[in-house]
C-alpha cells in the first residue's frame, strides 16, 4: 500500500501500519482508522438498536438480565461460565426468567464483575426521562446528566449518584 | 505504536535492552504469519479467522532462535502479581503483561472488546497508577491499579493468570540468516504444508466458502452486518500492520533482501505488498456492504470470490517463496 493511499486523518483512533515509501522503502505510519472514522456512527446505532431490543424482551420477561448482558458483551455460554466461575449448567439455567429467580445472590456478584456492572443494575436500568427505551449506557452524548455509580465494601451494595454536568 | 501488541512489545523491550531490531523481522522471524478459519471453537460465539500464530508462540519462537533469555511468571494470587511487578519496575526494569483488552480504560470504548490476548508494557508507576505504553495506543496511559487486576485475572479463554515476563539476558550476535531461512521455512509450511482444513491457504479457502452461509447463524441482519464489519477489524485494526499482517510482511522480507543480497526477496516483498493490498480491497469492501446492509447472496459471493482470489494469490506467493528460499545460503 502507498503512503498517500494509507493516510486517513482521524485522531480518536489511531494506528500503525506498513506501507510503501514514495523513495519505494517499506517502514511503519501512524495513521487514523479508516472503519473508526467512516462507520462508527453505523456501529453505534447498531449497538443501540441491540439494546433497544434486549431491553423490550428485558421489560416483556422474555429473557433474564443475565442473558441481556450476555448478549451485548458478545460471550456465549461457555465464555461466560468460564469468566464467572459458575457451571455451565447453571449459566444456562440463569439465562432464562425462571432460572434467574432462583439464582444466587453469590453467583449475581460473579456475573456483575464479568460484565463490569454493580450488581444493582441486574435489577435495575438507570435512564433520564424522555429516554425511556435507552439505558443509561445508550445514552450517546448525553450532557445534562451524569451517573456515578460507586462500589463499597458490601459487594451487594452500590450508591448510584445523578449528578449535573456542569 | 507499534503493528501489533506481541511484536511491539517484544521490540520495545529488546530495544530498551541494547538489542536493536525492528519489529518486522521479530514478526518474520517469529514465523508469526498464519491464517486459520476457527468455526468449532467452543468459546467463540461466532465463527473467526486468525491471522497470525498463538499468543505467547511468537515470544517463544523468537527467544529460542535468536537465543534470548525471558523472565517469565504466571501467579494465583493477584497480590503476589502486584508486588513482584513494583518489584521490577522499581527496579526501572520495563515489564511486559499479558491483559484483557477490554479494561484499558485509555483506548476508546468502541475498540475495547474482551480479548485475554492483548499485551501491554509497564514501564512505572505514580501512585495508584501504573504508567503503561501500548502498542494501540500513541502516548503514554495511565492505567488504575484496579483495572490492570482485573485485567490480568480475567477468567475464560486464554486466561492471561497474571502472566509478565521480562529479558534478563540478550546475546551479543546472532547468524541473522540462519534464522530468517528457518522462519521463512516455517511460515511456508504453515500456509502451504500439510496442515488441518482450516489452518493456511485450506482455511482461507474455508472462510471463503463458508461466508456465504453466515446469515444462517446470525439472529437479524444487524448482526451479519456486525460480524461482516469484524472482518474489517481483524484485517485492519486489530494490531495487523495493516492487511492482516501482509504489509508487515512484505516489509520483513523487504529487510531481509539486503542481508542476503538478494533481488528475488525483493520481488517477493513487492507481491506481498500487491497481496496485501488485496486483503485491503476485501477489508473495505466488508465495511462498505456492512454498513449499507447489502447482504444478500450475491454480494457474499462477491465476497467469497474475492476471499478465494487471496488464496490462490498466496498459494502460488508461498510456493515461489519455497523456492527462492531454498537457494538462499
Amino acid at each position: 500500500m502507498k503512503e498517500k493511499d494509507a493516510f486517513v486523518d482521524y485522531e480518536p483512533h489511531q494506528l500503525l501500519l506498513y506501507v510503501e515509501r514514495e523513495d519505494g522503502t517499506y517502514g511503519p505510519m501512524i495513521t487514523g482508522s479508516h472503519l473508526s472514522k467512516n462507520y462508527i456512527d453505523d456501529y453505534f446505532d447498531k449497538m443501540e438498536k441491540l439494546r433497544i431490543s434486549l431491553l423490550q424482551q428485558l421489560k416483556e420477561n422474555v429473557i433474564s438480565p443475565v442473558e441481556y448482558y450476555r448478549i451485548i458483551h458478545d460471550f456465549n455460554v461457555f465464555e461466560l461460565s468460564s469468566r464467572a466461575g459458575v457451571s455451565i449448567f447453571k449459566v444456562k439455567r440463569h439465562l432464562k426468567v425462571k432460572g434467574f429467580l432462583k439464582a444466587k445472590v453469590s453467583d449475581l456478584i460473579k456475573y456483575a464483575e464479568v460484565f463490569d456492572v454493580p450488581v444493582s443494575n441486574l435489577f435495575q436500568v438507570i435512564t433520564v426521562e424522555g429516554r425511556d427505551n435507552e439505558t443509561k449506557d445508550g445514552v450517546p452524548n448525553e450532557n445534562k446528566y451524569r451517573v456515578k455509580q460507586s462500589k463499597t465494601q458490601n459487594p451487594s451494595l452500590v450508591i448510584t449518584k445523578f449528578e449535573l454536568n456542569k | 505504536m507499534a503493528a501489533h501488541c506481541e511484536s511491539g512489545t517484544l521490540t520495545a523491550l529488546l530495544n530498551h535492552k541494547g538489542f536493536t531490531i525492528s519489529e518486522p523481522m521479530i514478526f518474520g522471524m517469529g514465523s508469526a504469519l498464519y491464517f486459520g478459519y476457527l468455526s468449532h471453537t467452543p468459546n467463540l460465539n461466532f465463527p473467526m479467522f486468525i491471522l497470525r500464530t498463538k499468543p505467547g508462540k511468537l515470544r517463544k519462537k523468537v527467544a529460542k532462535r535468536l537465543g534470548i533469555k525471558f523472565k517469565s511468571d504466571k501467579f494465583r494470587s493477584t497480590e503476589k502479581a502486584e508486588r513482584e511487578l513494583d518489584d521490577l519496575i522499581s527496579k526501572g526494569i520495563p515489564v511486559a503483561v499479558q491483559v484483557d483488552l477490554y479494561y484499558m480504560d485509555y483506548i476508546p470504548e468502541w475498540e475495547r472488546v474482551h480479548a485475554n490476548i492483548h499485551f501491554i508494557t509497564i514501564v512505572g508507576k505514580e501512585g495508584d497508577h501504573y504508567i503503561v505504553s501500548d502498542s494501540y495506543f500513541p502516548k503514554l496511559a495511565k492505567l488504575h491499579k484496579d483495572s490492570l487486576k482485573k485485567a490480568r485475572f480475567a477468567k475464560g479463554y486464554l486466561a492471561p493468570k497474571g502472566f509478565m515476563y521480562y529479558i534478563d539476558s540478550v546475546p551479543k550476535s546472532v547468524d541473522q540468516k540462519k534464522i530468517i531461512i528457518k522462519a521463512i521455512k516455517e511460515t511456508i509450511n504453515n500456509m502451504i504444508g500439510i496442515q488441518p482444513p482450516f489452518i493456511g491457504i485450506r482455511g482461507m479457502r474455508m472462510f471463503g466458502r463458508k461466508v456465504v452461509g453466515w446469515p444462517k447463524l446470525t439472529r437479524d441482519i444487524d448482526h451479519l452486518s456486525h460480524e461482516i464489519t469484524k472482518i474489517n477489524i481483524f484485517l485492519e485494526d486489530q494490531g495487523t500492520g495493516g492487511a492482516g499482517f501482509r504489509y508487515m510482511y512484505a516489509t520483513f522480507l523487504r529487510q531481509a533482501a539486503p542481508l542476503f543480497n538478494n533481488t528475488e526477496l525483493d520481488v517477493l516483498s513487492k507481491k506481498m505488498m500487491e497481496i496485501g493490498d488485496g486483503w485491503r480491497n476485501i477489508s473495505y469492501f466488508a465495511a462498505k456492504i456492512s454498513k449499507n446492509r447489502d447482504l444478500g447472496p450475491d454480494r457474499l459471493s462477491e465476497l467469497s470470490k474475492m476471499i478465494l482470489g487471496r488464496a490462490d494469490a498466496e498459494e502460488a506467493f508461498y510456493k515461489e517463496l519455497k523456492q527462492v528460499v531454498n537457494r538462499l545460503k
